[in-house]
């Protein structure tokens, strides 16, 4: 911001800008200074945070992903890039976890995005008990993962499962659905099951769609699909748009959810987790604390970042042609 | 900042028949899980290895829960959740707080693109980083220690900061004009005026935060000891039999108890869950 242009605020002219109105009455300069230092006291918290507990351990993770460290003996060496040579032209099992966590967000992602939002146009409308059905809708997407996970390995138990009992009366037995190559279709209904997150942040956003809009819409003998399609969507697909964002990024990284699952109980072990369910993080998790290979794992990290950073980069390029923009926001 | 505040607001819209058919449906759909973990949860071993059939067949067996309560110390676990939850959801809201007000209220230089680097770290892969933080906690001797999480509630959260600053945003200007000029200093303004205005964001920062941590378990599981670990990490992996089997209608007893608060604490207060939905927040 230039100087020049910061004089020309000063006549009050941006009703925004209160800093610059307020340089009038109290003297210029230091009534600017003062300010900008006290705003840096009050996001110090979080400034020094953003470094301590955010750069430093991911720059920290690249430094430790150009050696061989094994996490707790002192011999290590620089090796270079060969870590990331390694993942590249050897491991054709790092290779097969990250497309099978690339093929899981793809499934989960439009299913939660849109299943919530189609929640969400059904609790929006007048419909008898809608404040219990958000609520019961929404609550499972705030029980905790523990909770959630005990609870999934309970229905595809082997022996004393609903889903089980149920396969049984179509004369479908004793099968471990929690391993290969079920444990995968598992570990996706149990995701879906907490897409009331998805219909909360979808509902708050229909709420904000003037009701004029549906009335103007019905005159025009605009059916009610009609209705959904050519303006309820596209007026929140930036809510959308975020929510697929997040919703990769959540998918891509999950670990805690295959592990709790794994039909294992000495869950501290996650090399049992089934193949079908070995998502990219729990290879990662894998290389850290069963192999112990400390360098190797961070390099996987940091090839994670950089694929994370690559699709959200595309999915912006993506959003400019399917997300609508309220010219002047709200 | 629109959000769910109120539950009956709504597009006036009446439900057809097949709305209610969904809404029965989706209702079946998300509450079976629920059931079955509480039909488990009564069930006795005998039943349990009779196969599925045999759990429809309820004679509810308390003896469960005293196993859940009794088979890991349990009373010992949910202190240290609740004392991990509440100085989290303590230092987290304070924080957040004051990140928010500043973002929100104070102009200086930077102060948009630092905004922006707090909106992008929402999108940083938490599970990703918690990874090498832990080799990091390690080398620095803080792994069994409750620190980690004193750090991580001082520097505040970015889903809160953003809260805060959106609510302090929209106050009018005049509030804080007026006290200008009767001579107050920021931290006074921030203090006296603007805090005591914003108890219900406080209210929500605090129990998101501490539902999060009491539901977290890749954090105490990597950081903390088999003694001063979570309920959470105590849940999932206790309740086995000498062999190491899990004993799934203790279990599923345990799951019961562990995320009882939870739920209590969210039909409790719904309307602050709900009300802190990001959605609106990120249009346009």
């Amino acid at each position: 911001m230039s100087r020049h242009r910061r004089l020309a605020t000063v006549a009050g002219h941006s009703p925004r800008d209160r800093g610059r109105r307020l340089r009038v009455a109290k003297g210029p300069r230091r009534w600017q200074r003062r300010q900008g230092r006290t705003f840096y006291v009050f996001v110090a918290p979080w400034v020094i945070g953003f470094v301590i507990l955010t750069l430093a351990p991911i720059i920290y993770a690249f430094g430790v992903s150009l050696t061989n460290y094994d996490g707790s003996s002192s011999f290590w060496r620089f090796i270079g890039f060969r870590n990331y040579v390694e993942f590249f032209t050897k491991d054709t099992d790092g290779w097969a976890s990250l497309l099978r966590t690339l093929g899981y967000a793809a499934i989960v992602v439009p299913l939660s995005v849109a299943g919530g939002l189609a929640l969400a146009i059904l609790v929006n409308q007048r419909i008898r008990a809608r404040g219990a059905l958000r609520a019961l809708f929404f609550l499972p997407s705030v029980v905790p993962v523990v909770a959630t996970a005990i609870t999934f390995r309970l229905i595809f138990n082997r022996d004393a499962g609903l889903f089980s009992g149920l396969m049984g009366l179509f004369g479908v037995h004793d099968v471990t659905w929690l391993s290969d190559p079920w444990a995968f279709y598992a570990l996706v209904v149990m995701t879906l099951w907490g897409l009331g997150g998805g219909m909360i942040i979808s509902l708050a956003a229909l709420q904000d769609v003037p009701s004029e809009l549906e009335e103007a819409a019905r005159l025009d003998g605009a059916s009610r699909w009609r209705y959904i399609r050519s303006i309820l969507v596209p007026l929140i697909s930036p809510v959308l748009y975020f929510q697929v964002v997040t919703g990769i990024i959540a998918a891509l990284q999950m670990l805690v959810q295959p592990l709790l699952l794994a039909e294992t109980n000495r869950i501290a072990s996650s090399a049992q987790v089934p193949t079908s369910s070995t998502l990219f993080m729990v290879k990662v998790y894998n290389e850290f604390f069963i192999s112990n290979r400390f360098g190797y794992g961070s390099a996987m990290l940091w090839i994670f970042f950089l694929v994370i950073l690559i699709l959200t980069l595309l999915l912006q390029r993506l959003s400019r042609r399917f997300v609508f923009y309220q010219v002047g926001g709200d | 900042m629109a959000t769910v505040s109120q539950t009956d607001v709504g597009s006036s819209h009446k439900a057809s028949a097949w709305s209610y058919i969904g809404a029965i449906v989706a209702l079946t759909a998300f509450g079976i899980p629920v059931i079955w973990l509480i039909l488990t949860a009564l069930a006795s071993p005998s039943q349990i290895s009779e196969g599925t059939a045999g759990l429809l067949d309820i004679h509810p067996r308390w003896q469960n829960f005293v196993d859940a309560v009794t088979m890991i110390d349990f009373t010992a676990y949910a202190g240290n959740s609740l004392f991990l939850s509440t100085l989290v959801a303590t230092l987290s809201t304070i924080s957040s707080a004051t990140v928010g007000f500043g973002f929100a209220r104070l102009d200086a230089r930077g102060r948009k693109p630092l905004f922006s680097v707090v909106v992008a770290t929402m999108m940083i892969p938490n599970v990703a980083l918690l990874i090498p933080s832990y080799v990091l906690f390690s080398r620095l001797g803080l792994v069994g220690t409750y620190w980690p999480w004193v750090f991580w509630g001082l520097s505040g959260f970015p889903y809160l900061i953003f809260l805060f600053r959106q609510f302090f945003a929209a106050i009018p200007v005049e509030l804080e004009d007026a006290a200008i000029i009767d001579g107050c200093g920021w931290w006074r303004i921030y203090l006296l005026i603007f805090l005591p205005l914003s108890r219900p964001v406080l209210l929500t920062s605090f129990l998101l935060s501490f539902t999060m941590t009491w539901g977290d378990y890749l954090a105490p599981a990597l950081l903390l000891n088999l003694d001063n670990t979570t309920l959470a990490v105590a849940t999932a992996t206790g309740y086995l039999d000498p062999r190491g089997n899990g004993l799934l209608t203790v279990q599923a007893a345990g799951a019961l108890l562990y995320m009882l608060p939870v739920v209590v604490i969210f039909l409790y207060a719904q309307r602050y869950f709900m009300g802190s939905s990001i959605g609106s927040g990120v249009k346009g």
